[in-house]
């Protein structure tokens, strides 16, 4: 069978204020698959599941179609709906033991729909139930038992049992794992698997992404009420692409991610809409977000526009105005007015040398906005110059440089300033990119002394000082009146730091930007970084040794080796899996040292051939003859002869 | 910073002898002529008398009071000095800055004028324009300005470079600083020591060299000069004049210029807050 919902709206609530829980879904599940939907509590999940089967409560309005098989469901014929539900529909519903009757043995609830829908009589649905409660890992002494009797992990299997057992074509499961812990999650995991080989349609409503990403075929994201992006499963920890799924995913503690958990900034509880005559307009449409500090006085959102866009980090004026449609972008399909996160920052074949010295062999490098970008490799091996090429400091000699879909060339030629306060740097060396004779006040203020911004002396002493207490340094007076020369290394790199954020940049270029800060200062600099990035979508382009550090902040990660990026990919996959030996061997070397047999010969230029070939345990012949190119292994790519497919720490796998 | 500058600088014997000197020299320049007992050009005296309670340094050969003429001749070379040092040190750091950096075909044009002015000896330029035009004082002083900036701009040159090469200089042009941001911010301030040495050099130099003008006679002999009054006094080194008329001009030409190094001297460490770190260590 298959399920497919046709622009579905539906609103709780009559009259004055409504609650707008779905609008304009469409979706769509083929037989033998298996589509999890996923988003924040209040995004409309369950409203969805439960107006498949016509469960909706009386004071909710349904516009849309529901079909099944191709035919529609008429949600006020309660005699057709009987008949569709459990036999053809069936629903696992959330909150567990609630959906049982305590005063019943659990067999005959089993069994109940059995009789009730199937035309069996008594004996011969208990002997059904018992077997399928069985198949689901309930041992025959557990049947008689009433639910109060029954742990939380046992209550979802006899759930399931129940929405199994007249064998539907559409089973919609709605939270089935958030009682479950891990191995018994493999029960619900089985029923899915065995469900979709047998050809049903399975809609899983969830908000555990990894086990939506490992059970299900496609995903879609709701919030509030819309779906803003539906995508391959497996594609929602490598490539999500609304801003709203990054962060979801960004949100979510996933198992082979290091990365600190990050969040989306603001809330939003729930859409009201509501309908009434202006004196000039008769029917003015309102629409407002629910957020813990509005009522519904003030907050009025218009009524169309992005409903992400307040929690947006890339949102521009124009997300607010127009109706923004669900369009296709490759194999996703998403509602974004800028068509999913957008590049901040892309270079493509991108060289530089420095008289006989290639620094850059052809590099393409493009960082999203939003994300970090961490730059790793051994020393020499060009990732300062990348960055500095990035930054629009170091002019490349080839290659074409673009900074938010603009040329960045023609943009530093004709109005540069507008550029430079977007973009933040930080040098390697924090003593030397301050000016000796420039007090701590002078030097945090001097991006906005070039920008004339806050041009009464207050107000920058004020953003200043704002800015040195968020990288945790002294704001007073005596304090702001130092020389360079009387502070010590750490305070230098975060006056740095405060300096290039004073402005308020949407790009941050960070070469090694704490690297002489003792690890508390560290890690309250980096929870800034993460917490600049969830606010205010700060965009990242971080250079680093410290593998371990980079893992913790990284979502994505570029390997260089002289001049050449040789792997780049999510930093998941990266860490755990790297593909290339010379990331496995700058991973490995963090546990332990290595034998100068394999660090020989690192800075030796190779006419051609790979460049890691002279340290390479897995060197053949070609490797010395021809150069490897960037290639798809994947959601990484790699330029590797013979990648490597042994992940590094086979346990988590 | 400019209140522990002052304090730095109370406590520094350098600044507090060139400041001394200087404001005594100043004083003189400014207030002497109307202090001065009698008026230099009044020959009504007994030619090379001896010291008197009346006239303090004696009479010279015309029947003049030596005191008076020598307020008189501190003013003239005084002036002349600061007028010519002044000058090249604008033209020089000028030049220099913008030389070094926007670099380039400005940087060679204006680096191959220096060079030609470099070749010119520029005691023969001023003893010929002084001797076939004889212009006023204040053109000589002008002329001079002209030939010596060269060297100034080269260091200021050469500092500006490093400079710019330099990663806070590289940060605040990425950060948007103009080229007028950088000059006045970063290279002006950072130069500032050049410019005092700079400065102290070339008026040192403008001193002697009007001086030596004035010995020479090149000068109108009606304008009061402390060289003057040396080369008149050297007439008569047979007698016992030496102490009364040719010491205190030759004393107050080396004061002068001690007064000026030692006030460079100073301000340049207090200026530089890595060496003014050294001072507090060493006078603590």
């Amino acid at each position: 069978m298959n399920l497919e919902v046709k622009n579905l709206d539906v609103a709780y609530g009559n009259g004055g204020h409504s609650i707008q829980a779905l609008e304009d879904v469409n979706l769509k599940i083929d037989q033998g698959r298996c589509l999890a939907l996923v988003g924040e509590s209040g995004s409309g999940k369950t409203t969805l599941g439960k107006a498949c089967l016509g469960l909706l409560p009386n004071n909710a309005r349904q516009r849309g179609s529901i079909l099944l098989n191709g035919q529609e469901i008429d949600t006020n014929d309660e005699t057709a709906l009987n008949t569709i539900r459990w036999k053809s529909v069936s629903m696992v519903f959330q909150n567990g033991a609630a959906n049982l009757n305590p005063a019943h043995r659990i067999i005959d609830q089993v069994a109940e729909p059995l009789i009730q829908h199937g035309g069996v009589n008594r004996d011969e649905a208990r002997g059904r139930a018992a077997k399928v409660l069985e198949e689901m890992g309930l041992p025959e002494e557990f049947l008689g038992r009433y639910p109060h009797q029954f742990s939380g992990g046992q209550v979802q299997r006899v759930l399931l049992a129940m929405a199994m057992i007249l064998d539907p074509g559409v089973l919609i499961l709605d939270e089935p794992t958030s009682a479950l812990d891990a191995l018994t999650k493999g029960v619900v995991s089985r029923v899915i698997e065995e469900g979709r080989s047998r050809g049903k349609a399975i809609l899983l409503i969830t908000h555990d992404l990894e086990f939506a990403v490992r059970s299900a075929d496609s995903m879609a994201v709701l919030y509030l009420g819309q779906i803003m992006e539906a995508l391959p499963a497996d594609e929602l920890f490598s490539n999500p692409l609304h801003p709203y799924t990054l962060a979801l995913k960004r949100s979510y503690p996933a198992m082979n991610s290091a990365r600190d958990l990050g969040g989306i900034r603001g809330d939003a509880f729930y859409r009201t809409i509501h309908q009434h005559g202006h004196e000039d307009e008769t029917d003015y449409l309102h629409s407002h977000i629910q957020v813990p500090e509005s009522s519904h006085k003030d907050g009025h959102a218009p009524p169309s526009g992005c409903l992400f866009s307040e929690r947006c980090t890339q949102a521009i004026e124009e997300c607010q105005k127009g109706r923004v449609r669900f369009e296709q972008a490759g194999t996703h399909t998403v509602r974004c007015l800028r068509r999913g996160i957008v590049d901040m920052l892309e270079l493509k074949g991108v060289e530089k040398g420095y008289n006989s010295v290639t620094a850059l062999c052809p590099i393409d490098l493009t960082v999203k906005a939003g994300e970090i970008f961490s730059l790793v490799g051994e020393t020499g091996s060009g990732k300062t110059t990348l960055a500095m090429t990035a930054a629009g400091i170091t002019r490349p000699d080839q290659g074409s440089r673009l900074f938010e879909g603009r040329d960045m060339d023609r943009w530093i030629k004709k109005d540069y300033k507008s550029l430079a306060r977007r973009i933040g740097v930080i040098y390697q060396n924090p003593a030397e990119s301050i000016s000796h004779r420039f007090s701590v006040l002078e030097t945090v203020a001097e991006p906005l002394t070039i920008h004339r911004v806050g041009l009464e002396k207050g107000e920058r002493v004020d953003r200043v000082k704002k800015c040195l207490a968020d990288v945790h340094l002294s704001t007073d007076r005596a304090f702001l009146e130092r020389y360079p020369h009387e502070l010590n290394m750490g305070a230098l790199q975060r006056i740095c730091l405060a300096r290039a954020l004073v402005l308020g940049p949407r790009f941050l270029i960070a070469d090694e930007p704490t690297s002489s800060l003792d690890p508390s200062v560290q890690a309250k600099v980096l929870k800034l970084l993460l917490d600049l990035q969830i606010e205010r979508g700060l965009t990242m382009l971080f250079v680093s040794h410290d593998i371990g550090l980079v893992r913790k902040i990284s979502d994505r990660i570029g390997v260089m080796l002289q001049g050449q990026m040789v792997e780049r990919g999510p930093a998941s996959s990266i860490l755990s899996q790297p593909c290339h030996p010379y990331t496995r061997l700058l991973i490995e070397s963090v546990r332990r040292a290595f034998s100068l047999e394999l660090n020989r010969g690192n800075n030796r230029q190779h006419p051609a051939g790979c460049s890691f070939a002279p340290r390479c345990p897995e060197r053949q012949e070609i490797c010395d003859k021809q150069t490897p190119q960037l290639r798809d292994i994947g959601h990484v790519q790699v330029a590797c002869h013979f990648p490597l497919n042994t992940p590094l720490f086979p346990f988590l796998q | 910073m400019h209140v522990k500058l002052s304090r730095d600088l109370r406590q520094d014997p350098w600044f507090l002898i060139g400041l001394s000197l200087t404001l005594l020299f100043a004083g003189l320049a400014l207030l002497g002529p109307p202090l001065a007992p009698f008026d230099p050009w009044d020959i009504s005296f007994s030619p090379i008398s001896p010291p008197s309670e009346m006239h303090l340094l004696g009479i010279n050969d015309g029947g003049q009071d030596i005191f008076s003429e020598l307020l008189y001749a501190i003013r003239n070379t005084v002036a002349f000095g600061l007028l010519s040092g002044f000058t090249a040190l604008v033209i020089g750091v000028l030049i220099g800055a913008v030389s070094g950096w926007f670099g380039g075909f400005v940087d060679a044009i204006l680096m191959r004028i220096a060079d030609i002015i470099l070749a010119i000896p520029a005691i023969m330029i001023l003893i010929l324009t002084a001797s076939l035009f004889q212009p006023p004082p204040y053109i000589l002083a002008l002329i001079l300005a002209s030939l010596m900036w060269p060297t100034i701009s080269k260091a200021i040159r050469a500092q500006t470079l490093s400079l710019r090469e330099s990663l806070h200089v590289r940060a605040a042009s990425q950060m948007g600083g103009g080229n007028w941001h950088i000059i006045r911010r970063h290279l002006i301030p950072e130069m500032f020591p050049l410019y005092l040495i700079g400065f102290a050099a070339k008026t040192r130099m403008a001193v002697f060299m009007e001086a030596s003008l004035a010995f020479l006679g090149l000068f109108d002999p009606s304008r009061k000069s402390l060289g003057m009054m040396i080369a008149y006094a050297l007439k008569y080194y047979y007698m016992e004049v030496w102490w009364n008329w040719l010491m205190p001009p030759i004393l107050c030409l080396s004061l002068i210029i001690m007064g000026v190094t030692f006030l460079a001297i100073s301000l340049e460490k207090v200026v530089d807050p890595r060496l003014r770190e050294a001072l507090v260590e060493k006078t603590a």
